[in-house]
């Protein structure tokens, strides 16, 4: 009984995606390749050009030039606007990624979103503090709120081994119906129905710049973003609480014979968690926004995990797939404008984006056993060469 | 050669790195047990799940009832009447022991006629007939999670036995049970070979063998290396045979010097999560110098007593003393740093992360001390270098040096890793808790040279073995746990092979 010998096309394949080190990259990009391919074939279905399409959501976050702006506004000023909305989903996917890492999965991200920027709107938002104190003030109320409501989950978790996906959950709820309320109640803006936008001296991104002759949004939080990338990156390979947070996610059992204390690891990790979802909603609510629309919980803490996973949890892994990620969602809304793809085909492919990666193990299985196959053949191969 | 109801031959398969299975030719008659025997990793389980079609030979033939086995797969075996109980049990712990056996299988009926429904109670019936007449002794309506471990294994005979099973294959059986229930389970197959089956019995342990098989094969490094009638062979020729060579038990053991005592036990008792007391009562101290060994039948509290002393179980009362220091409250690491190193019983779950780099694992208990950690940095390169000298020391060996994943390792040097990283620690007191479950004679040997070693550099060793051979080769002195209790202590040359056995077993003076 004589195995198959291993197809040129399997070997190819195990070429191209490599070893296991660079699997942890290629896997990710190979399912960005896939879902843009299913996206492709969706705008053929619906009678559009897939190429007019995937430029013209470059085109939307400023990354290519479009062919008509509006009076003083122009490439740059996409750009700057993306950049405005990339800077929470950053946030948002660090704060899922800390958790992941602790083997916790933090889907109350846009809970401790709302809570945040909703407690910093009313307390800094509305004050006549000057943008020096406010701005600063807005960034740390939000942390603080957030790292609470993140403990909170924790110590549900290990004081009475409540699952964090449920407490999480219903939490969002309670959040989200309760901060409603108090906007309805007393924060409402009567024409826009939503709450009161917040003062220009505690919002993060300035509005209406002049900037080479272009009116612009400047984000300032994209530069905590970035900063923030590059801690985290440090913080989970470096330090020593950091690699206690990996022993915990890895295994509990063997993180708790080690010595590591669990339950403060898992306090921490989601406390930290908390605080990076603070920040996405600062930036957010007091930021991209400027007012909170009642009876809604974003999205972006959502769509956080799918880019957390698309990043295989490491930060700057999270860097790119957030990148990417964005640009789907940001720039549907100018493919719809533009050549009349529905926006809902980018959120298509944002979903088939996590699907593949979430194939990513089965991709990574079926790449070990080719390779192993390929060795027992060489083996064999040498050994009935050494015979003759 | 024509009465054999299966027949393999010149059965090999290939693993990558391994052969578990070299050109192997055996026959099994119908109506006889036919004990399977060899160590660990010499490919006993790999040929039955061929047998049972989990996998498919490289090369070889496979005839059952003198037909050849196409299609391998554990459904057409069970359409040729081949049951297998496996080592570890495949149940619903919420299901009862009938919705467990009719699973994939489930008797229908109609509700008034129209609407479909699995019919339990005939089940049950049929179910209850079955346990009778094998005088196995189960209610049908019982859920699994309220049975041990020896009902569950029953359950899983009485599964085969529901789907006609003429072919029965057992994998380690008695790993699992006390001494009664081996008695037991070994009646049930008896009785089972009276009512015509045919058994197939994996195991390494020659005395059942004695007792119940006909026949036996012994496989040693995936060869077929003898096959002999079991009422005419001695067990020690079959133990040289299974080994490939004369069995010397005999180690270099330095004449003992005890020290002061290191680790004092005084009136442990600990519960277990449900609130039972699973150790009661236990009182001992190791010397320096000293291996004191609890020999026992698994799950009689050994491991409870271990995870106490190192801080990973609560102790309900007692006190636990390491070097003079009362540890009964402390932390698992204030404990460690006291001066007490653990060798788990189970490697993968408690004593390596796996998904962690060799580096990383043999830095578990150190990753947080300067030099490896500075003002809460990690300095990898410290690890690194720290890890390549125990890798030197212990020998442990991986595909990719100190960034290896563990998980990609052999379990025997995984244990070497557990081991190098705890001896490096240079405590007082290693707890080791079946430190060579699973590995083969080579690495064993490794394993007890190094508890010796540490034993004449002065350490206080307390050893914790399901295998009597271990604890009678290493120990100083020797208690036997049964039921939690510490029934005897005494100096290991005081005492029998036989004597300990039957402690174990829960005799009293």
């Amino acid at each position: 009984m004589k195995r198959n010998k291993t197809s040129p096309l399997s070997r190819a394949f195990l070429a191209v995606m490599g070893n296991e080190k660079r699997q942890a990259v290629t896997i990710p990009l190979f399912a960005v390749f896939l879902s843009l391919i299913a996206g492709a074939v969706l705008m053929l279905l619906l009678g559009k050009n897939p190429i007019d399409g995937y430029i013209s959501l470059l085109q939307g976050c400023g990354m290519l030039p479009k062919e008509k702006y509006a009076g003083g506004k122009g490439m740059f000023t996409d750009l700057m606007g993306y950049l405005d909305i990339w800077t929470p989903m950053l946030f948002a996917s660090l704060a899922v990624a800390v958790a992941y890492k602790a083997g916790l999965f933090n889907i109350g991200v846009s809970g401790q979103m709302l809570l945040g920027g909703f407690l910093a709107s009313i307390t800094v938002g509305y004050s006549p503090l000057p943008a020096v104190v406010a701005k600063p003030l807005t960034i740390v109320v939000c942390m603080i709120v957030g790292a609470l409501a993140g403990a909170l989950i924790g110590v549900l978790k290990y004081k009475f081994n409540i699952n964090e996906v449920v407490s999480a959950i219903m939490l969002n709820y309670i959040f989200q119906y309760v901060i409603s309320f108090f906007i309805l109640t007393y924060f409402v803006n009567p024409v826009t129905r939503q709450s009161e936008t917040v003062s220009a001296a505690a919002r993060l991104t300035l509005q209406d710049v002049q900037l080479f002759g272009m009116k612009t949004v400047v984000p300032l939080g994209f530069v905590l973003a970035l900063i923030a990338v590059f801690v985290m990156h440090f913080f989970i390979n470096r330090t020593r609480q950091g690699f206690e947070l990996k022993a915990v996610g890895a295994s509990r059992s063997a993180a708790e014979y080690a010595g590591v204390s669990t339950k403060r690891t898992i306090l921490m990790a989601m406390s930290l968690s908390g605080a990076l979802a603070g920040l996405a909603g600062a930036t957010y609510y007091l930021g991209y926004l400027g007012s909170i629309q009642p009876k809604v919980l974003t999205t972006t803490g959502f769509d956080a995990i799918a880019v957390c996973l698309l990043g295989n949890a490491n930060p700057l892994g999270i860097l790119a797939s957030s990148f990417l990620i964005t640009i789907i969602t940001k720039g549907g809304t100018y493919m719809n404008s533009s050549i009349g793809v529905p926006q809902e085909v980018s959120s298509l492919i944002t979903g088939l984006m996590l699907l593949f990666a979430a194939c990513g193990v089965y991709i990574r299985a079926r790449l070990k056993r080719v390779k192993d196959r390929l060795e027992q053949e060489e083996k064999e191969a040498k050994k009935e060469g050494g015979k003759a | 050669m024509d009465d054999y109801i299966v027949e393999m031959r010149h059965v090999t398969k290939r693993f990558p790195g391994i052969v578990a299975n070299d050109d192997i030719s055996l026959g099994i008659k119908k109506g006889e047990i036919f004990a399977l025997l060899g160590e660990n990793g010499a490919g006993k389980s790999t040929l039955m799940s061929i047998l049972f079609g989990m996998y498919e030979p490289d090369e070889g033939e496979v005839y059952i009832r003198g037909k050849k086995v196409e299609t391998f797969s554990p459904n057409h075996a069970t359409e040729l009447n081949i049951g297998m109980v496996h080592q570890h049990f495949k149940l619903v712990s919420n299901y009862t022991i009938t919705e467990n056996i009719i699973l994939g299988m489930e008797p229908r009926r109609r509700i008034a006629g129209i609407f479909p429904a699995v019919d339990v109670k005939s089940a049950d019936k049929k179910v209850a007939e079955l346990s009778k007449k094998f005088g196995l002794e189960v209610d049908p309506t019982q859920k699994i999670e309220d049975l041990n471990v020896s009902m569950q294994q029953r359950v899983e005979i009485l599964k085969m036995l529901y789907r006609e099973a003429e072919i029965l294959i057992f994998d380690e059986p008695t790993a699992v049970l006390t001494p009664q229930e081996i008695e037991f389970l070994l009646e049930i197959i008896r009785e089972m070979r009276r009512k015509g089956k045919t058994i197939i019995l994996i195991t390494h342990k020659l005395e059942e063998i004695k007792k119940v098989a006909d026949r036996c094969a012994i496989l040693c490094r995936g060869r077929l290396v003898g096959m002999c009638d079991v009422a005419t062979t001695s067990t020690k020729e079959m133990a040289a045979r299974m080994v490939g060579r004369e069995v010397s038990f005999e180690l270099g053991k330095e004449p003992a010097k005890f020290g002061a005592p290191v680790l004092n036990v005084d009136h442990l008792s600990v519960k277990n999560d449900d609130g039972f007391t699973v150790v009661s009562d236990v009182s001992f101290s190791v010397r320096a110098g000293e291996i004191f060994a609890i020999a026992g039948v698994a799950g009689n509290g050994q491991v409870e007593i271990a995870d106490a002393v190192a801080g990973l179980a609560p102790v309900s009362s007692g006190t636990v003393t390491l070097a003079g220091k009362d540890i009964t409250r402390s932390s698992v690491r204030a404990r460690a740093e006291q001066g007490l190193a653990y060798i788990p019983e189970d490697r993968q779950a408690r004593g390596l992360i796996l998904d962690f780099t060799l580096s990383e694992n043999l830095m578990l208990k150190r990753y947080y001390q300067e030099p490896y950690c500075v003002k809460n940095v990690l300095h990898r390169d410290e690890f690194d270098k720290k890890s390549r000298e125990l890798i030197e020391r212990f020998d442990i060996r991986s595909g990719q040096g100190e960034q290896t994943v563990v998980r990609s390792m052999s379990g025997g040097n995984q244990q070497k890793a557990i081991v190098a990283r705890e001896i490096e620690l240079d405590a007082p007191c290693i707890i080791f808790v079946q430190p060579t479950r699973g590995l083969d004679i080579g690495a064993i040997e490794h394993i007890h040279e190094q508890i010796l070693a540490e034993r004449s550099r002065g350490k206080a060793i307390l050893l914790i073995s399901l295998e009597l051979d271990e604890i009678m080769n290493l120990a100083d002195t020797i208690g036997v746990i049964y039921n939690g209790q510490l029934l005897k202590t005494a100096p290991a040359d005081t005492l029998t092979t036989n004597e300990v056995g039957q402690f174990m077993m829960g005799v009293k003076e």
